[in-house]
């Protein structure tokens, strides 16, 4: 009986825990919390530090810097590779001679960086929609986020051509054509269009943010921006229309001094339509290697010494041009903080937009890099005027004069054209301002550059990309 | 009644008085553990006269001369001895391995080895004592058949175990160790003489009970037990030296400086600058002070101890073994050492007739200075112009012409320690509910303790890397440098499982045989580490591990984290059936929630059935030639639960954040660069195996034949989609490996007579590897086998095995002496599109043959390997530049413009590409293993019960095609196949060891 008893508890009590630990605790049990930041850490609260991030991509090294430099200055007549002779920077030599193909590795980077950004407003577009937020906070951030994803697929446009289109976060599953595949030119302006469409109506002017603020895209950036897309279009009913609504809306402004627009003290300031922004104190946030790769190079320097003015830029300006001292270092020189730059370096001119007075040297940059501008509002509003039989010489000759210059002499669509060179030489305009205005390979060929026209419009599709893709990239022509 | 047996008694002693002229005693020992074996029947064979062994093995009995003496014993073999004149008669018995009644440990219980359906190679323990092995995986080279070990000679080091072929690329890679009944993945701080059994389960009908970790094989180690008798004490001990097998022989001074100058001289010539042609100022003058031989500066004669002290004894009730071992290895690198004390007590209780319990505990505490095997590369690449130290005591350098540092000088600033500690406890219960039916329950807990101490004596080895450095410019000249800096780090890991499962087992009107297992099993696993940095901690040795004596500045660095945890809760089930052991059916089944994978890929389904027919006992073979002659075949699907882990992680910080406002404030950032595949879950792998079990000729020959072909059906395979995409490389299941393989065992073992006894046995495995589909059009061919110069060496590709080499094809060396490469897409250029793949490092065959006598009181066993098949690249020699030393064989076959040769070329100082000229046949043969041994006759012993001594030679002799240091390169990262796996590179070489042994008991 006793036994019994031993017995009838030891069986119970052993089914009773397998039973237990059976039926109660299995799904519990392998339900373990995680304990790192995952995807499941983006909550509606976040929702701001998602947008953010799709600003950060503008630091970065292969987004904004050296390999962009490469593609969209040194090709042009305004830049020559600088550096020492021997220092290619990879393939920069080929760039800026016109002699690449679709395996210069500068271009895959480029390529990469800018789909790394589009990811990353996807990303915040996808999740922002989800959210539960406050809904003018929730209009503005996916405003935002429209913005950079449009200011990236122009980038690609104006480099490329017509691109694939990811809008969204990619289904995998999907048919890898259908996201591979290139848009038409006209497909992907169009996508550019509605994305600045409907960045202008959600985002704020520029004084309606906060100050804290500063810095993101506003209502003026995006109408700024769909009209230099529009340009590159020849729409000038639509540029007309938007940069007159820029110019009366009374946000913007000229610098009186140009070349105060690229010093710290000018950031942001009154003619800053969209900038990148960079912080050159620890903790940095600044663009990787924007001034380092561009400063004068060799004893007494600070740089890399590459993306140098040409020869030609500087023989360009008028006289009594004050853009020509601003935009560029003279060996020799004495820089506007003092800082000598002596007879060793290397190049006989380097680029002053680039030059951080601070963070000369610093592998991230404390230089914001002027993306839009009211010049260039200005310029595009005398070029649209022209072109619609409007009043071209008022905007056209208040650039002129802050530059120290007189009234044009005669207002023309060259004379436009020349002063946007002076104007916005090094802010990765020229080349393809020179392919919009049709008259690259003129320029170019009578600089010894092998232009082919029919070719050099847009750069090769990375030959890399087109492997990745399976061969569903489809090469541009002559490449 | 009484009376008429004491009359009986009487009349036997009377009658038996006239011939039983003599008495003979002595002790009857197990050859298993040379234990006495209490209860041996002795019998006089052709009699009715008999006694017993008593508890401590010792019988006495009456014979006369010429009588025959039967030994028996259920579970040993049984012996006859004729009585000649002797007066003491020890019997050594064997272990009956033909009997039906052995059980094979299986996962999750026992099985009767007539009745496995399943493909399990096994080892005893006595064959693992008899020979000198610190890491019994070391020994199961060449003995298992399929189950290829890639050995490292490294003090302290884990061999390779890839069972029946790599199955995986991503995901973990070892087999899943089963030590008395604790899951765990290594078996380093297991004192091989504490071992009792290791089998491996090598074939799904076996593994499915182990789920989603039976993927790549499990090795289940049972440790010995207490045995009821008197206690016995046995204490085994080796010693010996070890040595590199086989050296390569490296140009001396003079060599080196005309290969060197000539290397300059093409240099001059291939500059497009004709005035420099005849500049000979940056060459080496030919009369050298020094003529160092690196490798002699770095190695030494490495000597081993091994010290293991064991109890076992106990009552009917309560039985213990209790063992201390020591072990102390020498690395042939100078003063890279291990030591390591383990300790286990292993003690079964019998409660009732209905309860037992058995205990285990084991405790390893090891010590280790490490040092980098890179000074192997180093020593091989460093010029003999430059002396070990200078006149002046200072380390030689060699900056002002190429970049190799003095491994002397390295070797000595490598100042670490590590201390591990590792303990294994498990608590087990078995309750015998009604007859058949048994209740198993266990809790064990395994804890691994590592302690890990890094002095950097900075500003030494800084000064002494370069005559020019001063402590003026150490660090740039910055104020207060870190002279010297400590970094301690602590990790842990503990596990613990809950095991509960029932067994029955009864056979039904004595043909139909069911056995059930049914239970469920949990366990959790987690690590931690923690680590700590300071600067400037005192130089003095005393005082160098204290990170308290660091500056205390906020430059001091400290991380720590540690791992979600990571559960496992299971549902096991297996059905074992037999007709008159005739026809078997087996079926098992694992259900595993697995903590690690995403809601909704969590529980995973396992199982195996397989079938059975034991030919030999169908009545028409009855008389036949075969004693055992079993066909068995099985199907299976089984897990692989270590793949990569599939969070998200997000990116935030500097990769996220950006600066807004006047001020340019930090605003952080959040995004997501990747993107997971949620589907990702364990492999899965599917496997059918036919083999064939026989044993004929009075059970003289005996072997198995086994075919297998086993699938991951969804390995883990990195994906990179186009750029368009924006995402990170990632894994998803797209791969499909198979491995096709036959393994073939034959053993023969025969007793010429009493005194002469030898076995002869051989294995041979055959296995055909292959990534065989990848479903995305976006794998990325993985590249690896980086050699640190700029150059891979291998990739992963379709219809290629994991492992190979991919590189281009040397055609010959042109009328300049420089190497031509084939232009195998022939257009004009040779570019990454001419690299072709070469084959793996993997072997398709490896072969071990062994053989052994026993005569009289020695014994003699000698273990081979080999394996060929296989290709290993010469990694340092194909990453040998800049006036670094070449081989003697390279510099006496190189080319020269007066003896072009077509095998070697121009002396260069160029970084080679990785071509097929620096990969070199894996195919070798080697004798692991020759000891001979001599056992004491026993009456000679006193107070001895045993006493064996022995002579060891491991690794005496190797064949082999490879002209480097050792064919078998394990690689870093645990072997991972696109690290340095079949590279030589920083590996250890191939030692020769030589020990001299004793076993005693008393």
């Amino acid at each position: 009986m006793k036994n019994l008893t031993k017995k009838s508890i030891y069986f119970g009590a052993s089914i009773l825990l397998i039973l237990g630990l059976t039926l109660s605790c299995s799904e519990d049990f392998i339900n373990v919390a995680a304990n790192e930041e995952t995807e499941g850490a983006i909550t509606a609260d976040k929702a701001p530090e998602l947008v953010n991030a799709v600003y950060n991509n503008l630091n970065q090294w292969a987004m904004s810097s050296f390999s962009w430099n490469g593609v969209s200055s040194m090709t042009s007549d305004d830049a020559d590779k600088g550096s020492d002779p021997g220092d290619t920077g990879g393939d920069k030599n080929l760039l800026d001679a016109l002699t690449f193909d679709a395996t210069t590795i500068s271009f895959d980077e480029v390529w990469a960086a800018h789909y790394d950004g589009i990811q990353r407003a996807n990303q915040a577009i996808n999740r922002l929609e989800a959210f539960d937020l406050d809904p003018t906070l929730k209009s503005r951030l996916i405003g935002e986020a429209k913005f950079l994803r449009a200011l990236t697929y122009f980038r690609l446009v104006k480099t490329f051509g017509g691109v694939p289109l990811i809008a969204g976060i990619p289904d995998l599953s999907a048919d890898p054509a259908q996201l591979l595949s290139r848009a038409t030119k006209e497909e992907t302006y169009a996508f550019i269009e509605t994305d600045l469409t409907e960045a202008i109506t959600s985002l704020p002017e520029k004084s309606e943010y906060p100050i804290s603020e500063l810095g993101r895209a506003t209502k003026g950036a995006a109408k700024a921006l769909l009209a230099k897309v529009s340009m590159y279009q020849n729409k000038w009913q639509v540029v007309l229309t938007l940069t007159n609504e820029i110019i009366a809306s009374g946000e913007y402004g000229l610098t009186p001094n140009y070349e105060d627009i690229w010093k710290e003290i000018s950031e942001n300031n009154i003619e800053s339509i969209f900038e990148i922004q960079a912080r050159g104190e620890t903790p940095t946030a600044g663009t990787q290697g924007y001034s380092v790769t561009q400063g004068a190079r060799g004893a007494g320097g600070w740089g890399w010494g590459f993306n140098t003015p040409s020869q030609n830029l500087a023989d360009s300006y008028e006289a009594g041009d004050t853009r020509r001292d601003a935009t560029i270092i003279f060996r020799g020189e004495t820089l506007f903080d003092g800082r000598l730059v002596p007879n060793t370096v290397v190049n006989p001119m380097y680029n002053q937009k680039a030059y951080s007075s601070a963070f000369s040297d610093a592998w991230e940059t404390g230089k914001n890099i002027r993306i839009l501008r009211y010049a260039d509002v200005l310029l595009m509003n005398a070029e649209a005027a022209l072109a619609t039989g409007g009043d071209a010489a008022t905007p056209l000759n208040q650039v002129r004069n802050r530059a120290g210059l007189g009234d044009a002499p005669v207002v023309n669509q060259m004379a436009i054209w020349e002063e946007r060179r002076h104007e916005l030489a090094f802010e990765h305009d020229r080349y393809f301002d020179l392919v919009r205005q049709g008259r690259a390979g003129t320029v170019l060929r009578a600089l010894g550059k092998p232009f082919v026209d029919g070719k050099h419009e847009v750069f090769p599709i990375p030959n890399e990309q087109i492997i990745k893709s399976g061969g569903l990239l489809e090469q541009n022509p002559g490449y | 009644m009484k009376t008429k047996i004491i009359l009986l008694l009487l009349f036997l002693v009377s009658v038996c008085g006239f011939s039983q002229n003599m008495t003979v005693s002595g002790t009857v020992t197990s050859s298993e553990d040379n234990m006495p074996v209490p209860g041996v029947n002795v019998l006089v064979k052709g009699t009715s006269r008999g006694v017993s062994t008593d508890f401590d093995g010792n019988y006495s009995i009456q014979v006369s001369q010429g009588e025959i003496l039967e030994f028996s014993s259920l579970g040993l073999k049984t012996r006859t001895i004729t009585v000649n004149k002797q007066a003491i008669v020890n019997v050594i018995l064997d272990t009956d391995i033909e009997s039906l009644n052995e059980v094979v440990i299986v996962g999750y219980g026992t099985q009767k080895k007539a009745v496995l359906t399943s493909s399990v190679s096994s080892i005893k323990g006595e064959d693992l004592a008899k020979e000198p092995i610190v890491n019994a995986t070391q020994a199961l080279q060449g003995k298992a058949a399929g189950v290829q070990i890639i050995a490292s000679d490294a003090p302290g080091a884990a061999s390779t175990v890839i069972i029946r072929g790599l199955g995986t690329i991503q995901g973990g890679r070892d087999p899943l160790y089963v030590v008395d009944g604790v899951l765990t993945g290594n078996i380093n701080n297991i004192n091989t003489s504490d071992i009792k059994t290791m089998n491996v389960l090598k074939d799904a009908a076996s593994l499915a009970i182990y789920g989603n970790r039976g993927a790549n094989g499990v090795i289940i180690i049972t440790t010995k037990k207490g045995r009821s008798g008197k206690m016995q004490v046995s204490f085994d001990s080796y010693t010996g030296f070890r040595d590199i097998l086989s050296k390569v022989n490296m140009a001396d001074a003079s060599s080196f400086v005309t290969y060197s100058n000539e290397a300059a001289l093409r240099d001059l010539l291939n500059d497009n600058d004709p005035s420099n042609d005849n500049d000979t100022s940056g060459f080496f003058p030919t009369n050298q002070q020094y003529n160092t031989n690196w490798l002699d500066a770095i190695s030494r004669t490495a000597r081993v101890s091994n010290y293991n002290l064991s109890l076992s004894g106990g009552s009917d009730n309560i039985q213990a073994f209790f063992s201390v071992g020591y072990n102390k290895e020498e690395g042939i690198l100078k003063d890279n050492d291990f030591n390591r004390l383990t300790i286990r007590s292993n003690v079964d209780y019998k409660i009732s007739d209905k309860l037992s319990l058995s205990q285990n505990v084991s405790a390893q505490i090891a010590h280790v200075t490490p040092k980098s095997f890179n000074a192997f590369t180093t020593a091989y690449k460093q010029s003999p112009i430059v002396p070990v130290r200078e006149e002046d005591g200072r380390f030689g350098a060699s900056v002002a012409f190429n970049n190799v540092g003095n491994p002397v000088k390295d070797l000595f600033f490598q100042d670490e320690e590590q201390k591990f500690f590792k303990l294994q406890a498990s608590l087990k219960m078995d309750y015998k509910i009604i007859d058949p039916l048994v209740f198993t329950s266990r809790f064990s807990i395994e804890s691994e303790t590592a302690r890990l101490y890094d002095f950097q004596d900075r500003l030494g080895s800084y000064l002494a890397s370069n005559p020019g450095n001063t402590e003026g410019n150490f660090e740039g000249g910055i104020e207060n440098p870190a002279k010297t800096r400590l970094i301690v780090e602590h990790r842990n890991n503990y596990r613990w499982f809950l095991d509960n499962y029932f067994t029955f087992d009864k056979t039904f009107n004595e043909d139909h045989t069911v056995k059930l297992t049914v239970g469920i099993t949990a366990e959790e696993n987690r690590s931690e580490f923690l680590k700590g940095t300071r600067n400037n901690v005192p130089l003095d040795s005393n005082l160098k591990y204290n990170l308290g004596l660091g500056d205390e500045d906020d430059t001091q660095l400290s991380g720590g984290s540690f791992t979600v945890l990571d559960r496992l809760y299971s549902l096991i089930g297996r059905v074992n059936y037999d007709y008159k052991n005739k026809y078997i059916f087996n079926a098992s089944y694992r259900r595993d929630g697995s903590s690690k994978f995403q809601k909704g890929f969590r529980y995973g389904d396992f199982f195996a059935v397989s079938a059975g027919w034991s030919i030999s006992n169908e009545d028409f073979m009855q008389d036949g030639f075969f004693d055992v002659l079993k066909l068995r075949a099985s199907y299976g699907e089984l897990g692989n639960q270590n793949v990569p882990f599939n969070v998200l992680n997000v990116t935030t910080g500097s990769g996220g954040f950006y600066a807004f406002g006047p001020n340019q404030d930090i605003q952080q950032g959040i995004t997501i660069t990747g993107t997971v595949q949620e589907n990702l879950s364990w492999e899965t792998t599917n496997e059918v195996n036919i083999g064939l079990e026989y044993t004929l000729l009075d059970y003289r020959l005996s072997g198995e034949i086994d075919y297998y072909q086993r699938v991951n059906e969804n390995a883990t395979l990195e994906l990179q989609l186009p750029d368009v995409f924006g995402f990170d490389p990632f894994n998803s299941h797209v791969g499909r490996i198979e491995n096709t393989g036959l393994e073939v065992l034959l053993n023969w073992s025969d007793n010429i007579n009493d005194k002469l006894k030898y076995h002869v046995g051989g294995n041979f495995s055959y296995n055909k590897n292959e990534l065989t589909k990848v479903t995305s059009p976006f794998f990325n061919e993985q590249t690896g086998g980086n050699i640190d110069n700029g150059q891979y060496t291998k990739k992963v590709a379709v219809g290629q095995p994991l492992g190979s080499f991919y590189l281009y094809e040397v055609a010959g060396i042109d009328d300049r002496g420089e190497f031509v490469y084939k232009d195998l897409n022939n257009d004009g250029d040779i570019t990454e599109d001419d690299r072709k793949f070469f084959g793996s490092y993997i072997p398709k065959y490896y072969f071990g043959f062994n053989f052994g006598f026993d005569y009289d009181n020695f014994d003699l066993s000698v273990d081979t390997f080999g394996n060929f098949g296989n290709v290993v690249y010469n990694g340092k020699k194909a990453q040998r530049f800049g006036n670094e030393n070449i081989e003697q064989k390279t510099f006496d076959n190189r080319w020269t413009s007066g003896r072009p040769s077509n095998t070697t070329p121009i002396a260069s100082n160029d970084v080679p590409l990785s071509s097929n000229y620096y990969l070199e046949s894996g195919d070798f043969f080697r004798i692991n293993n020759i000891t001979l041994g001599y056992t004491f006759p026993s009456e000679k012993l006193g107070l001895f019960s045993n006493i064996r001594i022995y002579a060891s030679a491991k690794n005496p002799i190797i064949l082999k095609r490879f002209s480097g240091y050792s064919p078998e390169l394990p690689g870093d990262d645990n072997g991972n196949p696109l690290k340095t796996a079949g590279i030589e590179l920083n590996a250890y070489p191939t030692l020769r060891s030589f020990y001299i042994g004793i076993n005693t008991s008393f």
